[in-house]
């Protein structure tokens, strides 16, 4: 029993892959390649998404609430009816219009609406591949 | 760059050299093509098993450890996914001959004087017979036997491959050629 079958084996011949098998394989793996940056996209799209519905609504009521307590309303609305004054006095009247402004929730404001444009940005740039995705996804 | 070995096309290849990937799967598309349409015994079969091995070995290229060797690594995968192939088509080959035990008789450990089943062979189509020999033979012991003398790995090799003990290995060896036999005179 103990003999040396290296002989007999190598009778054995490898199968030869089909033509074409190779391309198939790198197809397959660019395919792959796509669908995992899809899904990577897809994942910073919806957080983003999700982000930007929270702060919108909390930026903005924020904002608000803070141009009401800070007066520059006041200031913007004596300046638009009473030119004279406004012009006269401008420098006074900038100065004090910008010491007032809100300046926490003008930025709060401003990031969450740009976290909101870039998301419809993301949308829009593309809307074809994450529909695509998203439909697939929830099938 | 044909010349490099396998972990420094991986290491090229992680770093964004997309050639490298396409040389190691060339290097390997034979063997692993070989290996798997031994198992499974169809032809479109084994080209989707392939696709889905390399496809695989990219998914988990990030997670390869140099001080494992890469051949051992990608026929560990092509052996999980011919096994979970096999899992899928829920058919058991038929082979009265697997009767699930690596035992052996003390018949199969004394030296054996008859004619070797090459001799015996001489006259017949080797590479059809063997073949299709090799083709009844229960999984366990047709991967053994093809990974030993197709890929010339080693039994530790193999253990490493398969998942299991060298005994086991050495066992399932012994019993493949004694069945190669049985079957071949």
């Amino acid at each position: 029993m103990r003999k040396d079958y290296e002989k007999l084996f190598a009778y054995l011949k490898p199968a030869e892959p089909p033509a074409g098998l190779f391309d198939r394989i790198i197809i397959a793996i660019k395919q792959e390649q796509e669908l995992q940056h899809t899904k990577k996209l897809v994942f910073a799209f919806v957080s983003l998404l999700f982000i930007s519905l929270i702060t919108i609504p909390f930026s903005w009521s924020l904002l608000i609430g803070q141009l009401e307590s800070s007066g520059v309303l006041y200031f913007v609305s004596t300046g638009v009816s009473d030119f004279g004054t406004f012009f006269g006095l401008w420098q006074d009247f900038s100065l004090a219009i910008l010491e007032s402004l809100p300046i926490t929730g003008i930025v709060a404001f401003t990031i969450s609406i740009g976290l909101a444009l870039f998301t419809l940005r993301l949308f829009l740039y593309r809307k074809r591949l994450l529909l695509k995705y998203l439909i697939y996804s929830f099938r | 760059m044909k010349d490099c070995i396998d972990e420094q096309l991986i290491s090229k290849y992680l770093k964004g050299d997309e050639e490298s990937l396409e040389i190691l799967i060339k290097r390997y598309l034979k063997p692993i093509y070989s290996f798997v349409r031994h198992f499974v015994r169809d032809n479109q079969e084994a080209q989707d098993i392939a696709q889905e091995v390399f496809v695989k070995m990219w998914r988990n290229l990030k997670k390869f450890r140099p001080e494992y060797r890469f051949k051992t690594w990608v026929f560990t995968i092509a052996k999980n996914t011919c096994l979970d192939w096999q899992k899928k088509k829920r058919t058991i080959p038929f082979s009265i001959l697997d009767n699930n035990k690596e035992e052996f008789s003390f018949s199969e450990t004394i030296e054996d004087l008859r004619p070797l089943p090459n001799e015996l062979l001489e006259k017949q189509d080797l590479t059809t017979s063997l073949d299709r020999v090799l083709g009844t033979l229960p999984a366990k012991y047709r991967m053994v036997l093809f990974l030993r003398y197709n890929d010339h790995f080693t039994f530790r090799e193999i253990a490493e491959i398969l998942e299991e003990s060298i005994n086991t290995v050495k066992s399932r060896h012994r019993r493949g050629i004694s069945l190669v036999r049985k079957l071949l005179t």
